[in-house]
């Protein structure tokens, strides 16, 4: 049977690499071009490895979508960790709080063609960002 | 997956697969660091031809290991980006600014020698 | 309803088009209200279909004579087999409009006989002028038939006009669809012509960008670019942009993500044709120009290429060449 989602839990940097797969095999279902497919797992990429560094443990979760006859996935990266204080500042190129992080949020904002982000401290963070096939 | 290390005269040559995670890249750090010391080697060229892509943790760390071994003697060529992999990591914004780059392995050697 | 044994299977393809084109049920519906086609018509309709079998055959048969005399519809009917197979279906189309039921299928045999027209290059004055002759033709014979009710005689003319302003909407819409189709694929094929990457000797590629460049473009440039890079393993790539009228900030970041990646494939990149104007907008909005490796021209940016890849080019002098 096809899948259209993937769901894949974050604790170790182990599922980073999975996730990033899995996300990808199911992009190329899509039409997805290589050089998109590349994008789409560059941006899983930072953004399982936010959760890895900073909550320890959540979820990234990809769907293909369709809208208004364009064709996309939707990726969601949920925690449930200590939430960012500052989204205004973890938006700006070159923030990081343990020298790890730098461009990842705004590099993955760049890479998709929306992106939202919504954080409380203490509760966790939730990025729901999206890519078109071009 | 442990990323292999041969030994080629007096360079080393790193080999690095598609499903590559944080901790084998670590590794690697550590082993090529050991290595070029216990072999006298003055060059080390990384090949990332099978890998599919490249992230900020990724880009640092193969800027460190460079870092690392050029305190350690040995100069790094990163050969085999893909285009996909390149492009995705310039619209990241990450770049890889003072590491020598080469086309192929071939030329990484011929960049060492 | 219909004698279903001559009538044509309408084609997956007419049902794929109206889907396409959004041509729903809602939509249909919509387009009978507008045209104030109600279900009266459709009995009037039904009523003129008795007549309709009885002059069917003259009436195309002055259709066709009309087309005939004509140079541009003329030539579609060259061979007389064709014409007879032409005859035989304009008459099954001319009865379909007294024959009820005008539904999902109806609407995907009108869309049909566009995109047939569309495609045999048949321009829409004609399709036009012959449904304006079919109009006159059959309403002469409905007038004369109810001589002594014009009342009615009007009432059914209009219930038939209204359906063929129907079709022609139709018509019209599959027309535009399809040209509009084919003019967004042209303009991909151009988009690629566009941008050729020349591979001028080994390891040495030139690619001359004309025209404006919006993100889009900018992006499919990139990525071709560096595919060439790894398929004919260059070593120097030099990008002319004489030919880009303007480069704005983002063009410009662009062009430095290109300079980027081409380096961690092991490539170098030169820019070339950067006008002076250019040049002073990029420092003005701040563009970091210093990584990026540009020659004023195209030639000098071909010889810095040939002295990175340690040619040495001189002319040959003709006595002792070798």
């Amino acid at each position: 049977m096809k899948s259209f989602q993937v769901s894949v839990s974050i604790i170790s940097d182990a599922d980073i690499v999975t996730a990033r797969q899995q996300a990808r095999e199911l992009a190329k279902t899509f039409g997805f071009s290589s050089s998109e497919l590349a994008v789409i797992a560059a941006a899983i990429s930072e953004l399982a490895r936010n959760i890895v560094s900073y909550a320890k443990k959540g979820t990234i979760f990809v769907k293909l979508i369709q809208e208004q006859g364009k064709k996309g996935v939707l990726i969601v990266a949920e925690d449930q960790g200590p939430g960012i204080p500052d989204l205004h500042l973890a938006m700006q190129d070159g923030y990081s709080t343990m020298n790890s992080l730098g461009l990842g949020l705004p590099g993955v904002k760049r890479l998709m063609d929306t992106f939202e982000i919504q954080s409380t401290v203490g509760q966790g963070t939730a990025v729901t960002a999206k890519k078109w096939v071009m | 997956m442990k990323v292999p290390i041969l030994k080629q005269g007096n360079i080393l040559i790193a080999t690095i697969q598609s499903a590559l995670t944080d901790q084998d890249l670590i590794s690697l750090k550590d082993n090529l660091s050991h290595q070029v010391i216990q072999h006298r080697s003055h060059g080390v060229v990384i090949d990332i031809t099978e890998l599919d892509v490249m992230d900020s943790f990724s880009t640092r760390t193969l800027r460190n290991i460079a870092s690392i071994l050029k305190l350690r003697g040995a100069d790094t060529v990163i050969v085999g980006m893909q285009p996909d992999v390149a492009f995705a990591m310039v619209q990241l914004g990450l770049t890889l600014p003072n590491v020598k780059t080469a086309r192929d392995l071939e030329e990484g050697l011929t960049l060492l020698k | 309803m219909e004698k279903d044994t001559e009538s044509e299977p309408t084609s997956s393809y007419a049902y794929n088009l109206m889907k396409e084109m959004k041509l729903d049920e809602e939509e249909i519906l919509h387009r009978k209200a507008w045209l104030e086609f109600e279900e009266p018509d459709v009995n009037r309709l039904l009523e003129l279909n008795d007549m309709a079998q009885g002059y069917a055959t003259e009436v195309i048969e002055s259709l066709y004579d009309h087309f005939l005399k004509f140079d541009d519809t003329k030539k579609f009917f060259e061979d007389p087999q064709v014409l007879n197979r032409v005859k035989n279906l304009q008459k099954k189309y001319f009865l379909r409009l007294t024959n009820g039921n005008y539904d999902d299928q109806y609407i995907q045999e009108r869309i049909k006989i566009g995109s047939v027209h569309a495609s045999i290059g048949l321009d829409v004055k004609w399709y036009l002028g012959a449904y304006g002759f079919y109009l006159r033709a059959v309403g002469k014979r409905i007038f004369k038939a109810f001589k002594s009710n014009p009342e009615k005689a009007l009432e059914s003319y209009f219930s038939l006009e209204k359906l063929v302003y129907m079709d022609i909407g139709l018509a019209i819409d599959t027309y535009i669809y399809q040209r509009e189709a084919t003019i967004k694929i042209q303009q991909e094929a151009i988009r690629e012509l566009s941008t050729p990457v020349l591979q001028l000797r080994e390891e040495l590629l030139i690619l001359p960008i004309i025209g404006a460049i919006d993100s889009q473009r900018a992006r499919q440039l990139t990525e071709q670019l560096l595919h060439a890079i790894r398929d004919k393993r260059a070593k120097v790539v030099v990008i002319d942009i004489t030919g880009v009228p303007t480069v704005d900030s983002r063009v410009a970041n662009h062009l430095v993500q290109t300079v980027d990646a081409s380096r961690l494939m092991g490539a170098t990149l030169i820019i070339t044709g950067l006008s002076a104007e250019v040049a002073q907008t990029l420092v003005t909005i701040g563009v970091d120009l210093a990584k990026i490796n540009t020659v004023g021209d195209l030639q000098g940016g071909i010889e810095e290429a040939e002295r990175i890849l340690g040619y040495h080019v001189t002319k040959s002098l003709e006595d002792d060449s070798k």
